[in-house]
């Protein structure tokens, strides 16, 4: 078998030689008409390139599905495509580096959350709020304090008076976290003991817990606990939000119960510093397009957020500044900062 | 050198492998320490250095129980270690000319030094690695992949 | 039973059945290629399917969703890189069963098991989807402590030259996993400061890096002008003695991976490491293991498959995911108006049944493809060494890199490269390594979780947890066991020898 193989190589070679001579020829014309143009453009042209979404979330997350329900109708609206790149990492610290070190064309956006706010507020060095111009907000998700529905905590009052006595038990993501923030900033304006904090990887094991009852409290997002919402094993004690939510019409906010105390999830986009107005004022048209355009709307509100999450630029800059000013206190107060 | 060409195989092993247990336990003290607002339950040290002290029990079983004498390892044969550093010259030539030209280069450089000797074969396998990598990674799933030098001077 | 006829009557619709071919070709495809995951194809494919009928783009999701996490299995066998991190126990088995030229019989049986194992799981699902999410609210930290010391209790029998070298290798899997930022108080370990270590090791990398590279620098050793031996039996697919061997461990690999399955902290790659342990516990030819073993191909294969309806499960019945596909298909499913929870089943039957359908249809369809494909798969095991590992160490560094798409990764890579190959010089397997790593975290976190949750009284508090102390009690008597029977066989028998 051997030696049969070796004596029919030369004629198979040169076949191959044959072939493969005309395949470099059609290659190297076919990288000459993809490589030239680009060329001639070294500084590319507003939406000659797809634009890049640099996200710090996995696929599948919420912030990496608001990107992607995004993309849909702001490709068309901005005429390009739009490619959702991952860079995970560092909680933000990696997409960050990323979006610093590429060309401020326009063509690289980012989209930001809180989380990139504290590790900015936590590193020092690399990528500072200064350095970033906002270009719109996607989403605005308020948190809600659930229990579970046979807890001892059934009222706001209740969760006063027993979190003064022990400390409760929080489901939280990650140490240093928003969520994190937000428990210690609650337990703070409602006047209980500092919680003991729980870290879990993510919402869906906070509610599982909660209705476990592992844990006494979740500051989730409604569509985290949607179905055991429905399903009447988790209530909802308050919203933490300005307004009451439409989709939660019962549920007190935690002002009109005096505490001072508001948190959502909020996820928005940014640019570097650097990129030319005209581009900036060409992106924050084209995202908000998308953003009110049929899927992210309907995305919006299949997912129970409202729909005045959408905003444009100067609010969501004044916001990210309030939040990292915010941010900085918080982290203080963790002790986590440097 | 010579103490350890008296030992055997797993003792080489052994000591090796204590190497990285004492090693990772020192570095458990270089950890940041965790705020005291924050520290409840188990702090961040702890169960790796568990986890190092159990290492380190296992290699002393493995020293103590494998043969004094044992027959040496073989050499490592001369074409893996080309392979290998053909393996480790790639990032450099990737950081340099970008990945997808390293990815045409790889195979034919390695396929050569594992006896390949006919040149259109190279090429052609090669190419069609890594055209059907540009198309299925960068075509269809918009892969950004590093443009090394080269690419950032050319495409910006 | 209107609402099954209804939902099955997609099967009947040309366009959707289309649908479910192409999700089904594409996600054998992506599954195969190491660094596009499933959930990277899902998520890429979300979008499209928005303008399409909720039925049609969920059988299209559904059906991608199963035909990826077979597709892990074909590279791992073949050039020994799993497609999949849950392949990797595929790959332990299957790829020693290609070098020794049964490639097409590993890959007939992982088609016959993921289908297996596959349509099982969903059938539990749509049976008893609502009863079984209960579980998930069982498991709580203590319970998935017990169950990933469970796990890990096996990783001393399974691999390399001795039990103590296995706990070595174990041990340094579960010491790898606490690199990153740890979860519970934030501190950054073992990252020395690379932004791709902070979420921890990469388990594509690092499997990638144990199984193809290593074995990349081994084969190197047999090469350089060595001519590459024809594998005749290549092509050959199993036959009904294979499939009365390993009838036993695909039952057991589809029950313990839909079970796995529906814990939503635990995914595929649990599933099928557990899914290995345990057929080698109850297999009756354990010495096979470790050397290209068809029912360690078999038991694990049907474990990662049934890991995929067991996730549907909490993702239907609670609306919690499980992985990062079982979350872009629900927010799929909610983007088109479905309200997941218990409810569900109630409400809108006709939809859950068409899900059911499709990917019902998809395991059939990949179970043809796979086993019509076999053969052709098989050839390139025929390649000549000296273009395939080339070729496949190419496909390493794109997949290492497409993760995450971070060079660091492919750096990884490399060292886990050069760590498999010392493990094969030395008398190591990776597969205790994989364990370790895979549910390290898992002890870890699990473990500390429990101490807060518990507060002061941390004993009190495992007491209190009867799942857990079943496990515990479980794991306990399978380490102690065997050595006891091994014992006293050994006293008995020269007595009896004397009388």
């Amino acid at each position: 078998m051997q030696e049969g193989n070796q004596v029919c190589r030369p004629a198979e070679a040169r076949g191959a030689a044959a072939w493969h001579r005309r395949s470099v020829l059609l290659g190297a014309a076919g990288f000459g008409l993809l490589g030239a143009p680009s060329i001639l453009r070294a500084q590319a042209a507003f939406g000659s390139r797809p634009i890049e979404v640099v996200t710090h979330a996995g696929v599948g997350g919420g912030t990496d599905i608001t990107a992607r329900m995004t993309a849909v109708d702001a490709a068309a609206a901005l005429g390009t495509e739009i490619v959702v790149v991952n860079k995970t990492g560092g909680s933000g610290a990696a997409a960050l580096a990323y979006a610093a070190q590429r060309p401020k064309d326009g063509h690289t956006v980012l989209l930001l959350t809180q989380t990139h706010l504290l590790t900015m507020l936590r590193s020092r060095t690399g990528t500072q709020m200064e350095d970033l111009v906002a270009i719109a907000r996607a989403t605005e998700d308020p948190q809600v304090v659930m229990v579970r529905a046979d807890s001892p905590l059934r009222s706001a009052d209740e969760l006063a008076s027993i979190g003064k006595e022990r400390s409760l038990r929080f489901g939280i993501t990650h140490v240093g976290s928003v969520d994190h923030v937000a428990t210690v900033g609650f337990a703070k304006a409602a006047g209980i003991r500092p919680p003991t904090a729980v870290p879990f990887r993510g919402g869906g094991d906070i509610v599982v817990n909660l209705v476990g009852g592992n844990i006494d409290v979740g500051l989730l997002n409604f569509a985290e606990g949607e179905a055991q919402l429905r399903a009447g094993e988790v209530r909802p004690l308050m919203v933490l939000s300005r307004e009451r939510m439409t989709s939660l019409p019962e549920a007190p906010t935690a002002r009109e119960l005096r505490i001072d105390f508001v948190s959502a999830t909020t996820r928005g986009y940014a640019v570097m510093k650097g990129v030319p107005e005209d581009r900036i004022a060409r992106l924050e048209e084209g995202m908000l397009k998308g953003l009110r355009g049929p899927t992210f709307s309907n995305y919006l509100k299949t997912s129970g957020q409202a729909l005045d999450s959408v905003a444009g630029r100067a609010e969501w800059q004044a916001q990210l500044e309030a939040f990292s000013n915010e941010g900085r206190q918080a982290l203080a107060d963790l002790g986590v900062a440097r | 050198m010579s103490v350890a060409a008296h030992l055997g195989r797993d003792r080489r092993v052994a000591l090796a492998v204590a190497g990285i247990a004492g090693l990772a336990f020192a570095l458990t003290f270089t950890f940041d320490s965790v705020p005291a607002a924050l520290m409840e339950g188990l702090g961040a040290a702890e169960f790796p250095r568990l986890i190092c002290a159990i290492l380190l029990l296992l290699a002393v079983v493995l020293f103590v129980s494998s043969p004094a004498e044992e027959a040496a390892l073989p050499p490592v044969h001369r074409c893996t270690w080309w392979t290998l550093a053909a393996c480790l010259g790639f990032f450099p030539v990737l950081g340099l000319i970008g990945m997808l030209p390293a990815m045409v280069l790889f195979p034919i450089v390695v396929g050569r030094l594992w006896g390949e000797r006919r040149p259109a074969v190279l090429l052609l396998s090669a190419a069609l690695v890594t055209l059907v990598i540009w198309l299925l990674f960068v075509r269809i799933f918009r892969f950004t992949l590093p443009g090394g030098l080269l690419g950032d001077a050319l495409f910006g | 039973m209107e609402a099954f006829l209804a939902g099955m009557a997609i099967l009947a619709d040309p366009f959707a059945l289309f649908m479910i071919v192409a999700g089904t070709v594409i996600g054998i495809t992506v599954g195969a290629l190491p660094g596009i995951s499933g959930s990277t194809t899902i998520a890429l494919m979300l979008p499209i399917t928005l303008g399409l009928d909720p039925v049609v783009s969920l059988a299209f999701l559904g059906s991608i969703y199963c035909a990826a996490n077979f597709g892990g299995s074909i590279t791992a066998i073949l050039v020994n890189a799993p497609g999949d991190p849950s392949a990797s126990a595929t790959a332990l088995e299957g790829y020693k069963m290609a070098e020794r030229g049964e490639a097409g019989m590993a890959l007939g049986m992982s088609a016959v098991a993921s289908a297996i194992g596959g349509i099982f799981s969903v059938v539990v699902m749509i049976v008893a989807a609502p009863l079984l999410s209960r579980a998930a609210y069982s498991f709580g930290p203590p319970e998935y402590l017990a169950l990933a010391l469970f796990g890990l209790s096996m990783c001393a029998a399974v691999g390399g030259d001795s039990a103590v070298k296995n706990l070595i290798a174990a041990t340094f899997g579960v010491l790898l996993a606490t690199v990153g930022i740890d979860l519970t108080t934030g501190v950054e370990r073992y990252t020395f400061g690379f932004y791709d270590l902070t979420d921890g090791v990469s388990f594509v990398a690092a499997l990638i890096g144990l199984f193809a590279v290593g074995e990349m620098l081994d084969q190197a050793t047999q090469q350089m002008g060595k001519p590459t031996l024809l594998k005749m039996d290549a092509v050959r697919v199993p036959g009904r003695a294979e499939f009365r061997k390993c009838n036993r461990s695909i039952w057991l690999g589809s029950v313990i991976g839909t079970f796995i399955g529906i814990l939503p902290a635990l995914g595929a790659t649990a599933a099928a490491l557990i899914g290995y342990n345990e057929t080698r516990r109850w297999s009756k030819h354990k010495h096979e293991f470790g050397h290209g073993s068809i029912e360690g191909v078999a038991g694990p294969e049907a474990a990662n498959n049934a890991a995929v309806g067991g996730g549907m499960v909490p993702t239907l019945a609670l609306g919690i995911p499980g992985s990062a596909t079982t979350a872009i298909i629900l927010a799929g499913l909610i983007v088109q108006g479905v309200r997941p929870g218990p409810h569900l089943f109630n409400e809108q039957p006709r939809l859950l049944y068409a899900v059911f359908a499709s990917m019902l249809a998809a395991n059939i369809l990949y179970l043809v493809i796979g086993l019509g494909a076999a053969k052709l798969f098989a050839r390139i095991s025929l390649i000549p060494a000296a273009l395939l590992w080339p070729a496949v160490f190419v496909l390493s560094v794109i997949g290492a890199y497409g993760a995450n798409q971070s060079m660091g990764d492919v750096w990884l890579m490399m060292a886990f490269g050069i760590l498999g190959f010392a493990f094969r010089r030395t008398g190591f397997s990776p597969a205790p390594l994989i364990m370790g790593l895979v549910l390290g975290s898992m002890v870890e976190e699990s473990l500390k979780q429990s101490i807060l949750i518990f507060g002061d009284d941390v004993v009190g508090g495992f007491i209190g947890r009867p799942i857990a102390l079943v496990l515990f009690a479980i794991t306990a008597l399978g380490l102690l066991v065997p050595p006891v029977l091994r014992a006293t066989a050994r006293l008995r028998q020269p007595q009896a020898r004397e009388v």
